[in-house]
């Protein structure tokens, strides 16, 4: 998929919780918030420790980055998005 | 600050939190009789996407109501986004603003399990029409376990009990409804589709601390697979 297209499935799935797989692959976990021309920003749901993708990266082309309204994504960086089936009681 | 699981939810705003989200409601919906004269109750009605689903597809009377401000804040925007009249305020199922025989309908997706049950069911009873529906998806204790498993439970998810599926029987029935019908929900791992999945309306500010509760809730539903599960209630 090209960079519009997942700049267009990341509009579609705002408000809804994904995994993101980077080309890295780094693996992304959390709630879309917004998305700009380059970016999509994540609320996380899991602590970094428990991931490849948070806690370190900053904010190369492809790489992700803390910054005003979550954790951007670089759309360019990204090889798959699923939305997440989770359970609550 | 020491947030709760309910906590965790309202700034999240999960929409659809229940076991069988949006969909098994939409399921439970399609078997009973509602039409545009129904009055329906959406008992802890979270941010509203239960109450917005049926308000929009039957066009019926819906109310909602919940103890959290801010999830009733969120229901708020949702309803007033969609231009949709649903009536929505902050209240206790244990005391329910509402006259005697208010309703023809009550829904309790997964509320009632963290209430007081020996309050909310007879407020429940009080409040709907002598032939009113109430319908429940609610946790069950499916097999005996150690005092200590039964407290963490408890404790995390504030339960006051933590009831087996024959518990809740008696509880129905004391508060006065004849006919219960039961029927046990499988959470099942399939991918989720995009019209069901949970949706989020988060809060400005999310505290990192809430993480460590997603995190305790999804540790807690792994190990307990098997030993709590989920059961509709249908009762009249």
């Amino acid at each position: 998929m090209s960079v519009g297209q997942y700049h267009s499935l990341c509009q579609r799935y705002r408000g809804k919780a994904v995994e993101i797989r980077c080309n890295d692959g780094k693996v992304h976990r959390g709630v879309i918030q917004r998305v700009d021309r380059n970016r999509v920003y994540l609320q996380p749901l899991n602590r970094s420790r428990n991931l490849g993708g948070f806690g370190y990266g900053g904010y190369g082309r492809y790489g992700g980055g803390y910054g005003y309204g979550g954790w951007g994504v670089a759309l360019g960086a990204i090889a798959g998005i699923a939305l997440l089936s989770l359970f609550f009681i | 600050m020491n947030y709760s699981y309910l906590d965790f939810l309202a700034l999240f705003g999960v929409g659809g939190a229940h076991p069988g989200g949006l969909k098994l409601t939409k399921q439970l919906l399609a078997e009973e009789k509602v039409t545009k004269q129904t009055s329906l109750l959406d008992v802890g009605c979270g941010t509203g996407q239960t109450s917005a689903y049926i308000a929009h597809h039957y066009g019926c009377s819906v109310h909602a109501l919940d103890c959290n401000e801010i999830v009733v804040e969120k229901a708020q925007q949702r309803f007033s986004t969609l231009k949709l009249p649903i009536d929505v305020k902050v209240g206790d199922t244990e005391s329910l603003p509402y006259p005697d025989a208010s309703f023809d309908m009550i829904i309790s997706e997964s509320v009632t399990s963290f209430t007081n049950i020996a309050a909310t069911i007879p407020e429940f009873k009080r409040t709907l029409r002598p032939n009113g529906v109430l319908l429940a998806i609610e946790t069950v204790l499916e097999q005996p376990i150690s005092d200590e498993e039964k407290n963490q439970i408890m404790t995390f998810y504030r339960f006051p009990q933590l009831l087996t599926e024959a518990e809740w029987h008696t509880a129905f029935t004391h508060a006065g409804f004849k006919q219960i019908e039961i029927s046990t929900y499988q959470p099942s791992t399939d991918q989720t589709d995009e019209q069901h999945a949970a949706d989020f309306t988060l809060s400005a500010d999310i505290d990192e601390e809430l993480l460590d509760i997603m995190e305790e809730h999804e540790e807690i539903t792994k190990r307990y697979e098997g030993k709590i599960g989920y059961r509709v209630f249908r009762c009249s």
